[in-house]
């Protein structure tokens, strides 16, 4: 075992509770992709926090909670027939014509969005990411040729995950970090990550500011413990997005 | 209405049985079947609550929660992926970090949980009437796990699983170095996954 891997180690306990800070946080979160044993151990870890609010105290939730769920519930998704009965009666004839171009665009943009990801697959997830609603950032190498990266944002426009490739392992004391740029102002980090042997890295992000109000997203090269500014030249970079 | 599973809204320990209906009703969910989710929503809200509840300190907020939880899982905004675990863990997992947002995001609530009793671990009291034999047995194994972890440890933990606290975070609170509380956490987890792992392995009953 290296004793990279020995440190590791040391932290999937943290990381399976979400406890764990940048920069360790990105690397253990390309490190389990890649090794077994560790992915098992954090699995176990896992389920055993999984389990342990049975051992709380139980408390039951009020009876308005499920009427709220309910009524959300099918706001959210129409019953069957449901689409006649929120459709007007004079645009009815239309129905099937509108869905068929409804599905039809939703297929043009299912493959669009999978041809761009397939060009270079990076992660395990990426194709299921890319097949629900949420907004595509594609960057592509401007300091790095070759290297690109795909940022799935989802439709809360907070939760994302980035999937790079095409970028070359750091040496110890440096690391790749994200960053959204807003017009006129202070880019924002959107954390640090590691890359794998191959150079590629699968890796979750929390979006700090609305995608609407990013000029640039990018990626530079850090110290290990990442800045509060980019010190390096843009690796990676997109300008626009959907 | 049909519920395929026991009355018992807790996850049973390594029996298997529940993994097929857990999975039939979120296959169901997914083709808008309002009766699967009720079905998933009795079956695992009391748990899903109760965590909530610890987390947020606050009734209204841990109704929030469960809400926002089981309409992710309606929605498609999570997907389950069986790799991760069983169900209710993903469950778990979802409402936990919708709790622990909140938590974040409120801090005068959490200013005000500070100052309040939350709901602590069970003691391992007499069951109620409708808990099967094997749910008791699982929360007596949970409560006795960390009531027999060192207290820095246990506290540790709880920091870190109910508080969402960073490890960074946990050390300030505590007044301890980083590396011990790294420690704390390593060692208090390989404590509870020898002792609890082989009571929830989903490959038990193979």
């Amino acid at each position: 075992m290296t004793e990279d891997h020995k440190q590791l180690q040391e932290h999937v306990a943290a990381y399976a509770l979400d406890s764990l800070e940048e920069p360790e946080r990105a690397r253990m979160e390309a490190h389990v992709g890649t090794c077994e044993r560790c992915t098992s151990r954090l699995d176990e870890y896992r389920a055993v926090l999984g389990s342990l609010p049975i051992g709380l105290e139980p408390s039951e939730p009020p009876a308005e909670a499920w009427t709220a769920i309910q009524a959300a519930a099918r706001r959210r998704r129409p019953a069957r027939g449901g689409i006649e009965r929120i459709i007007p009666t004079t645009w009815r004839w239309a129905t099937w014509p509108l869905a068929v171009g409804l599905a039809a665009g939703m297929l043009a943009w299912n493959v669009w969005l999978l041809r761009e990801i397939s060009v270079r697959p990076p992660g395990p997830d990426v194709e299921a990411l890319a097949r629900r609603p949420g907004r595509l950032v594609i960057l592509t190498g401007t300091g790095v040729r070759g290297a690109s990266a795909r940022l799935l944002v989802a439709v809360d426009g907070r939760h994302g995950h980035l999937a790079i490739a095409g970028l070359r392992p750091l040496l110890p004391g440096r690391t790749y970090q994200l960053w959204f740029v807003p017009a006129s102002a202070t880019p924002v980090t959107g954390g640090t990550f590691a890359v794998d042997a191959g150079g590629r890295a699968w890796v979750s992000i929390t979006v700090p500011i609305s995608l609407d109000d990013a000029h640039v997203i990018a990626i530079t090269e850090e110290p290990s413990s990442g800045s509060s500014t980019p010190t390096g030249d843009y690796l990676v970079e997109a300008h626009t997005w959907r | 209405m049909s519920d395929s599973g026991s009355r018992d809204r807790r996850p049973r320990a390594g029996t298997g049985l529940d993994e097929p209906a857990d999975l039939d009703l979120l296959s169901r969910m997914r083709g808008g079947d309002e009766v699967a989710l009720e079905v998933l929503y009795k079956r695992y809200a009391g748990l899903v609550f109760t965590l909530a509840l610890r987390i947020v300190g606050d009734r209204e907020l841990a109704r929030e929660v469960l809400q926002d939880a089981f309409l992710r899982c309606w929605d498609g905004r999570e997907t389950y992926d069986a790799g991760r675990g069983r169900v209710p863990w993903w469950l778990i997992g979802i409402a936990r970090n919708r709790a622990i947002d909140l938590l974040r995001s409120r801090p005068h609530q959490a200013r005000l949980r500070e100052g309040e009793i939350l709901p602590g671990n069970a003691r391992t009291s007499d069951p109620s009437p409708s808990e099967a034999a094997d749910a008791v047995g699982l929360r007596r194994a949970i409560t006795s796990a960390l009531e027999n972890l060192p207290m820095a440890q246990r506290r540790a933990i709880e920091l870190a699983y109910y508080g969402g606290r960073t490890q960074s975070e946990i050390a300030s609170e505590l007044g301890e170095p980083l590396g011990t509380v790294k420690s704390w956490t390593r060692e208090a987890m390989e404590r509870l996954r020898i002792s609890l792992w082989p009571l929830i392995d989903p490959k038990r009953e193979e």
